[in-house]
């Protein structure tokens, strides 16, 4: 489960103390490493940092981007990267406020028709990097500003209120003590997890990455996955677009700038190459709450909260540094 | 672009229209009783502007129209030498840019002559100018050595080159939005547009030449609010203004060596690296300044304000840095391994190329121009904010990208950028000047954006074939 992208299958099976030295020197165990650390020292120095209440606040605001963070994994495992989610959130938002009070759509329809405008962005990103042969960074760096555009135009500015008081069950209420949006993206990781290492679908997202010819050559359809994974990319930014909205209870149309690099910061740093062809969903999610943990308990022991992109920044490069150090050696 | 060297050409009598049109556009130039006044330009308007009836003066009947129609020769004259290159592209490309703003000057001027209204000559001074620039290049054309183009390149026609798309799109841009409203071509407008936006273009210099290694810096942004941080607090501190310009260069390329460093020895891929030096120079900047500005800046530190020759010291900076950079990019050994590195990494390997040394160089440069842009951005106001404009890095990777560097490495080239640049922001002032909402100018723009990149794409799909 962990180390996917293994090279040379064993050819007996391996033993528990093998099992577990790959595992350890794995990116992901790497990972949980530094994150065990990070939070074993955190905690001694701040006694608000390892509490139930506040770790469960801090997977409240992780949500939006570990949910975009799940098919980011899978785009920038085929070599690919979208940009254009951080716009793509901030158009759901706007789109679902608009149509609930501007058009006057009852607020589930308007819900629905967020996620789907949210979708076809999605679609139309993925549509011309398949059939036109658009370069991805360059499709969504243009739609980067093509959908913020639009959610400006739309909304011009204005913010919607007032929503009732149902609809911030998602983004406020909780569901067995625990944030409802978590148990959301709680789903969302296994499901997708297993879809990746265990499926047909997860494992040509692999081919395609270390050799999108070759993968054509094998007869798998890649354009179909291609198109498949940037569409389920403007899904799920649309689905955290709806729960930003029902978190701070207004829509505005700058909601989500900036928001793509702390995705792809969070998938790297999960060991995701940006070369494509290897990574993992649980690598991701490692990264995801190693990232907001930090943010969380630096604040809490009282740096500011401007110092802890410094320390983000550093540990990106640093993880990455400890990690390529580790897998040359292991290669070797 | 075509690479191949090929024999000279001998000069074709179409050649030397170019001069016979420089002659009378030189020569209005300098005989024409409308322009000729004991000092052109401002004061030839003042006397046009009092005799408000500018009929009096009898302009028609000294041969004024001959300039636009001399105008619109070298624009046709440019236009075909893109098409079917005889003489240098850039100044074909040039030519036909100043013959355009001739005729759309003159055009605006006519219908202001014909309306017996005044107002248009105010910004004829600007029209002087581009006169004598057309003069300069039609004739330039033909001394510059030219070269038989290859056959393939003959075909390419108009969409021959990104560069050639970008211009013909800044052309109609100004050209409909002359017509459609005049005061867009007004000086003011023009040098505010320029100026504004030349630390832009200075910045996507050093990213095209990254890009075209087949790499990506997405720390630029952050980079440009630190270094005018820096500039800023050291002149306050009482360091002479010429050191508060030249530290952040050296500043720039300390931080674009190490960028380099991370890549080309510790093999991270670029767009990690700068992903986490974005957060970092972003944190220590907020951290340092604690969101303090920085005013009270010496009057000699504002570089930017400077007016030598009375041209603004940004358009200076940036047209002359330009050209180097087209020209090193072009000519120099390093400049072509960038390509050749971004072309074919392990090609420029076996050719001897040190990949490692190359990528240092490519982002140490980068450093040291955004050194250069974060001194234009800072000394063009009376404040520094500490937060750069949001998402410069995204604008500056945009004007590298629409100006036809490909992403994936190996082309593009520096004029590309800087002509990307500008037409990006004058779309932007261009939808004001014609009422378009202004919560829709961004839209517009990402849409506008979208399609010179499909027009690229096209372009080099059908070179393929």
């Amino acid at each position: 489960m962990t180390h996917l992208q293994a090279e040379q299958p064993s050819p007996r099976n391996p033993t528990v103390s093998e099992k577990l030295r790959h595992l350890l020197i794995s990116q992901e165990g790497v990972l949980f490493v530094i994150m065990l650390v990070s939070v074993l020292f955190l905690a001694t120095r701040t006694d608000k940092f390892l509490t139930v209440d506040n770790l469960l606040q801090q997977g409240r605001f992780m949500t939006e981007v570990g949910l975009i963070a799940i098919p980011m994994t899978y785009i920038i495992i085929t070599g690919g990267i979208d940009l254009s989610v951080g716009s793509i959130l901030g158009l759901t938002a706007i789109v679902l406020g608009w149509t609930w009070q501007e058009l006057g759509f009852p607020l589930e329809l308007a819900i629905i028709t967020g996620i789907l405008s949210g979708t076809l962005a999605g679609f139309v990103n993925g549509l011309f990097i398949v059939r036109v042969g658009v370069p991805p960074l360059i499709m969504t760096l243009a739609t980067l500003a093509l959908y913020r555009g639009l959610a400006e135009g739309i909304s011009e500015a204005r913010s919607a209120r007032g929503y009732p008081e149902w609809f911030f069950q998602l983004g406020q209420g909780e569901f067995l003590g625990i944030p409802t949006q978590l148990w959301l993206l709680i789903v969302a990781v296994i499901i997708f997890a297993i879809i990746l290492a265990r499926t047909r679908l997860g494992r040509a997202l692999y081919a395609i990455g270390n050799n999108e010819t070759g993968a054509r050559f094998s007869g798998l359809t890649v354009n179909r996955h291609l198109l498949f994974i940037y569409t389920f990319s403007g899904f799920m930014s649309a689905v955290a677009g709806y729960i930003f909205v029902s978190r701070v209870s207004t829509t505005r149309s700058d909601m989500g700038t900036g928001m793509e690099l702390d995705v792809i910061a969070a998938v790297v740093l999960g060991g995701t190459s940006i070369f494509g062809g290897t990574g993992s969903i649980p690598g991701t999610i490692i990264g995801v709450v190693l990232i907001q943990l930090l943010k969380n308990g630096l604040v809490l022991t009282g740096v500011t909260s401007d110092a802890t992109i410094v320390v983000i920044g550093s540990v990106l490069i640093f993880a990455i540094l400890v990690n390529n150090f580790i897998q040359s050696r292991r290669g070797e | 672009m075509s690479k191949s060297k090929a024999a000279p050409v001998p000069r074709r009598p179409l050649h030397f229209i170019g001069i016979a049109l420089a002659l009378v556009i030189l020569g209005a130039y300098f005989l024409l009783p409308f322009v000729v006044q004991p000092e052109r330009g401002p004061s030839t308007v003042a006397m046009l502007t009092e005799s408000k009836k500018a009929n009096e003066l009898g302009l028609f009947k000294t041969g004024l129209e001959l300039i636009p129609l001399a105008g619109l020769g070298i624009l046709l004259l440019g236009i075909w030498n893109v098409i079917a290159p005889a003489a240098s592209r850039a100044i074909s490309l040039l030519m036909s840019v100043a013959g355009l703003l001739v005729v759309v000057y003159y055009i605006n001027f006519f219908r202001d002559y014909a309306a017996d209204e005044a107002t248009f000559i105010n910004s004829m001074d600007i029209a002087f100018w581009i006169m004598l620039v057309a003069g300069v290049l039609a004739i330039l054309q033909i001394l510059i050595p030219r070269s038989l183009p290859d056959e393939r390149y003959r075909i390419m026609k108009l969409y021959g080159n990104q560069e050639s798309v970008i211009l013909f799109g800044l052309l109609l841009l100004v050209f409909f939005i002359g017509i459609a409203n005049p005061r867009f071509l007004q000086e003011r407008n023009i040098s505010d547009n320029l100026q504004g936006n030349a630390y832009i273009a200075v910045a996507a210099l050093g990213m095209t030449m990254v890009i075209v290694t087949g790499n990506i810096d997405i720390s630029v942004g952050s980079l440009v609010g630190l270094l005018a941080v820096i500039s800023g607090r050291l002149v306050v501190a009482g360091v002479p203004s010429p050191l508060a310009w030249l530290i952040p260069l050296f500043v720039g390329a300390g931080i674009g060596a190490f960028i380099g460093f991370l890549v080309a020895y510790l093999r991270i891929p670029s767009i990690v690296v700068t992903l986490g030096m974005l957060s970092i120079i972003k944190g220590i900047l907020i951290i340092w300044t604690a969101g303090e500005r920085v005013t009270d800046m010496p009057a000699d530190y504002f570089l930017s304000q400077m007016r030598p020759l009375g041209i603004p010291m940004p358009i200076i900076i940036m047209v002359t840095l330009t050209i180097v950079v087209v020209l090193w990019m072009r000519y120099s050994a390093t400049g072509r391994a960038f390509y050749a590195l971004g072309g074919n990494a392990e090609a420029a390997r076996l050719s001897g190329l040190s990949q490692k040394r190359l990528l240092m160089t490519v982002f140490t440069l980068n450093g040291v121009f955004v050194g250069v842009a974060s001194v234009m951005y800072s000394t063009q106001f009376q404040i520094i904010q500490v937060t750069p404009p949001p998402a410069l890095e995204l604008s500056i990777i945009t004007a590298s990208v629409v100006g036809g560097v490909s992403i994936l490495g190996g082309t593009g080239t520096a004029i590309g950028s800087t002509l990307a640049t500008l037409l990006l922001n004058f779309i932007r002032s261009a939808m004001i000047f014609i009422n378009v909402s202004p919560f829709w100018l961004k839209a517009v723009q990402g849409l506008l954006i979208l399609a010179t990149v499909l027009a690229d794409l096209i372009r080099r799909r059908r070179q393929r074939l």
